[in-house]
C-alpha cells in the first residue's frame, strides 16, 4: 500500500531473536522500534513483572524515560511509585537525562533522535504527537511495553490510513488546536480506528509545527493508530533550528501508489475558533456558541498546549490585564526547556502580571493528577486533549477544551469566549 | 463457553469513566474499588441502587462474574493499564462490545481477558445472563445470537495462551487457569 506509515514500518530494525513465529496468516508483524517512550506511572506496573520473569531491559540505550505524571509528588503513595521508577532507572541503566525536564510528549520531539523516519512506540496514548515530525509514533499500554522492553519487539499490523489534506489559510486567531478540533468533530471519537491519519499540508499560510504537533497529539483522540505530517519544508526548517542540520527526506513520503481507505481535503481558510463542550473532545461547536456559564478554572498546558507558542498566544491576549480575583489561571508550561524560553521572553511576566500560578513542567491538572483539580459545579476551559468526565477531579465539573488564544481571552471574559470577538 | 450476567455499558465509555486516575495505584484493592467511578447514568446501564446516582461507586453493586456487554469504541482513551487490569480484579468473565479502541483492546487481551468483537450486538437487559459460545464463534443474549468477528491468528494466540506475557513465556501458566483448561 505504500503509504508513508507503511513505510516507516518498513523501516524499522530487524526483529529481535527469540520471539515466537508470527502466526502465517496473521496480519501482525514483530516490529522492533527505535525509541520506547515511558514515564512513572506506566512503567511502574510492568517493573514488579519484569523482575519476576528474570529479565533486564534488552535495549536500555533505546528507552526514553521522563517522570512526569506524578512529578513532583503530591501524595507519598505516588512519591513511593516515583521512588520505584527511578530506582528501576537506575538499576537498569536507561539514560536519565529526561527525568524532571517537563512532559514526556514535549521532550520527546525535543531531542534530536526524534527524526522523521523513527519508529517510536510510547507506553502512553499521546505518543502520536512524534508523528508530527514525519514519524511512526504510537502508543500502547503496559504489557505491550514490557514485551518491548524484555524482547525489544512489538506486535504491530500496518493499519489502514485516511490522508488529510489542508489547503487555503488558517486565521490568525485561529491554531493547531482549532485544526484538531475540527478533525474530532469530523471523525468523532472513534472515526479514525485503528487507522493511521497522515496529514498533507498544502496551505499557503504553511502550518507551524507547534500547530502539527497539537494535531497529532490529539489524532488518537479520534481512535488512530498514529498520526503523521508527510515531512516538508517547514519540518526541515524546524529540525534546523532544533538541530543545527536537517536530515535527507528521501522515501519519507507515501508512494504514488499509496492506497488511501479515505481522504479528506479540508480548506482551512473558513476555520474558527472552536471549542469542544463538556464530556467528549468531539463535541465541538464554534467558540461563539459555546454557553454563558461562569468559568472557575482555566488551565493552559499540557502536552497538547502547553508549548511555548501556546503560553505567548495566552500573554498576547492577557497582556496588560489581569482574570478576575476568583478565578483560578494555572499555567504549566509542558518542559523545563519551554518554561526557560517563556521566562527568557518575558512571556511568564506577562502571565503572572495578568494573575497566572505558573506551576512546574509536569502533567499536572491535565490528568487530574494535582495543582489545578476541580470541585462539583466547577467550569474550566483548558488547551489540554481530553475532556472526559471525571478527567480533571470531580465527575461534577465541567471541562471545555480549546486553543491557548481562546482559553485566554475567556479567561478574561470569565466564560467561554471566541477570542476574535471579545476585548477586553 | 463463557457466560455470566450482563454488564451492560454505552458507547464511547471511556478509561476516565471506567478507571479514575485517582484509583491509579499499585496497590489491588485501590485499583479495585476505582471499578466503573466515573460512568456516568447515560452511558450505564445496570440496575442497581448506587448506581442511580451518577456518584455511587460501582465497585460493591457489579453482579458477579458478569460479561460486559458495550456499544462501540469501549475503552477509548488513556493507555494506563490499570484502566483494563480492573476489570480482571472485578472478576469480570469477559467484554463483548461492537468495537473496541485500539489500545483497550490490546490491554484486555495481553492481560488475558477474553475479549470479543461483535459488530451486530444489541444490549440485553442488565443481568440478564450473556453467553459467549467460542466454537460457534457467536454471542447469545436477550434471546438473539450475534457473530463474533473472527480475531487476527496473533490475537487468537495470545489470547489462547492468558496474556501477551505467557505467549512470551515471560510468566507461567498458572495451573487451573482459563488458558491452561
Ligand atoms: S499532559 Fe495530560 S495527556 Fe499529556 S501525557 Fe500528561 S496526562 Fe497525558
Amino acid at each position: 500500500m505504500s503509504t508513508l506509515t507503511a513505510r516507516l514500518l518498513a523501516r524499522a530494525p530487524a526483529p529481535a531473536d527469540g520471539l515466537p513465529k508470527m502466526p502465517p496468516d496473521s496480519a501482525y508483524r514483530w516490529v522492533e522500534p527505535h525509541l520506547v517512550l515511558g514515564h512513572e506511572a506506566t512503567i511502574a506496573l510492568l517493573i514488579e513483572r519484569l523482575r519476576r520473569a528474570g529479565k533486564r531491559i534488552r535495549y536500555p540505550e533505546r528507552c526514553f524515560f521522563a517522570a512526569d505524571h506524578f512529578t513532583p509528588p503530591a501524595t507519598a503513595e505516588r512519591a513511593g511509585i516515583l521512588k520505584k521508577y527511578l530506582e528501576f532507572v537506575e538499576d537498569e541503566g536507561v539514560p536519565q537525562r529526561h527525568l524532571f525536564q517537563g512532559i514526556s510528549h514535549q521532550l520527546m520531539v525535543e531531542d534530536a533522535r526524534c527524526l522523521p523516519g523513527a519508529v517510536i512506540v510510547g507506553a502512553d496514548s499521546h505518543t502520536t504527537m512524534a508523528g508530527a515530525l514525519g514519524a511512526f509514533a504510537a502508543g500502547f499500554g503496559s504489557t505491550d511495553i514490557l514485551a518491548v522492553l524484555a524482547t525489544g519487539a512489538v506486535a504491530i499490523r500496518v493499519p489502514e490510513a485516511i490522508r488529510v489534506r489542508w489547503t487555503g489559510a488558517l486565521h490568525r486567531a485561529c491554531s493547531g488546536k482549532d485544526l484538531a478540533l475540527d478533525l474530532m468533530r469530523r471523525f468523532g471519537e472513534g472515526g479514525a480506528a485503528y487507522r493511521a491519519l497522515e496529514f498533507v499540508d498544502s496551505t499557503d499560510s504553511r502550518i507551524c509545527m507547534a500547530d502539527r504537533l497539537t494535531v497529532c497529539n490529539l489524532a488518537v483522540d479520534a481512535g488512530a493508530k498514529n498520526g503523521v505530517v508527510i515531512p516538508d519544508e517547514v519540518t526541515l526548517d524546524w529540525l534546523r533550528a532544533r538541530d543545527g542540520h536537517a536530515p535527507a527526506l528521501d522515501g519519507l513520503g507515501p508512494g504514488d501508489d499509496a492506497d488511501y481507505a479515505d481522504t479528506l481535503d479540508l480548506d482551512v481558510t473558513s476555520l474558527e475558533p472552536l471549542v469542544a463542550r463538556p464530556g467528549s473532545p468531539a463535541d465541538v461547536i464554534p467558540a461563539r456558541e459555546a454557553s454563558q456559564e461562569k468559568l472557575h478554572q482555566v488551565f493552559i498546558g499540557s502536552c497538547a498546549g502547553g508549548r511555548f507558542e501556546d503560553l505567548r498566544d495566552a500573554a498576547e491576549v492577557l497582556r496588560g490585564h489581569r482574570v478576575r480575583p476568583t478565578l483560578r489561571l494555572v499555567v504549566t508550561p509542558a518542559s523545563q526547556a519551554v518554561y526557560r524560553r517563556a521566562v527568557r521572553e518575558g512571556v511568564v511576566e506577562v502571565l503572572i502580571e495578568a494573575g497566572a500560578m505558573v506551576t512546574a513542567s509536569a502533567c499536572g491538572a491535565c490528568g487530574g493528577i494535582d495543582k489545578g483539580l476541580l470541585a462539583d459545579g466547577e467550569v474550566c476551559i483548558s488547551t489540554s486533549n481530553r475532556n472526559f468526565r471525571g478527567r480533571m477531579g470531580s465527575t461534577e465539573a465541567r471541562i471545555y477544551l480549546a486553543s491557548a488564544r481562546t482559553a485566554a481571552a475567556s479567561a478574561l471574559a470569565g466564560r467561554v469566549v471566541d477570542p476574535r470577538e471579545f476585548t477586553p | 463457553m463463557i457466560s455470566g450476567p450482563a454488564l451492560v455499558l454505552g458507547d464511547d465509555v471511556n478509561t476516565d469513566e471506567l478507571h479514575p486516575s485517582r484509583f491509579y495505584s499499585l496497590d489491588d484493592a485501590t485499583v479495585r474499588a476505582g471499578f466503573l467511578g466515573a460512568v456516568g447514568p447515560e452511558k450505564r446501564g445496570i440496575r442497581t441502587p448506587s448506581l442511580a446516582s451518577p456518584r455511587g461507586s460501582a465497585a460493591e453493586e457489579v453482579p458477579v462474574g458478569p460479561v460486559v456487554v458495550a456499544g462501540a469504541n469501549f475503552g477509548v482513551g488513556s493507555s494506563r493499564e490499570t484502566g483494563a487490569r480492573v476489570f480482571l480484579l472485578a472478576g469480570v468473565r469477559a467484554i463483548v462490545a461492537r468495537s473496541f479502541a485500539r489500545i483497550f483492546f490490546r490491554n484486555a487481551s495481553n492481560l488475558g481477558i477474553p475479549v470479543f468483537v461483535c459488530p451486530e450486538l444489541v444490549a440485553p437487559a442488565p443481568g440478564d445472563v450473556v453467553l459467549v459460545d467460542l466454537e460457534r464463534g457467536e454471542v447469545r443474549c436477550g434471546g438473539r445470537t450475534f457473530p463474533i468477528a473472527p480475531p487476527d491468528a496473533y490475537w487468537a494466540a495470545v489470547c489462547a495462551a492468558g496474556g501477551l506475557a505467557r505467549y512470551l513465556g515471560l510468566e507461567p501458566v498458572a495451573a487451573g487457569d482459563r488458558a491452561a483448561s
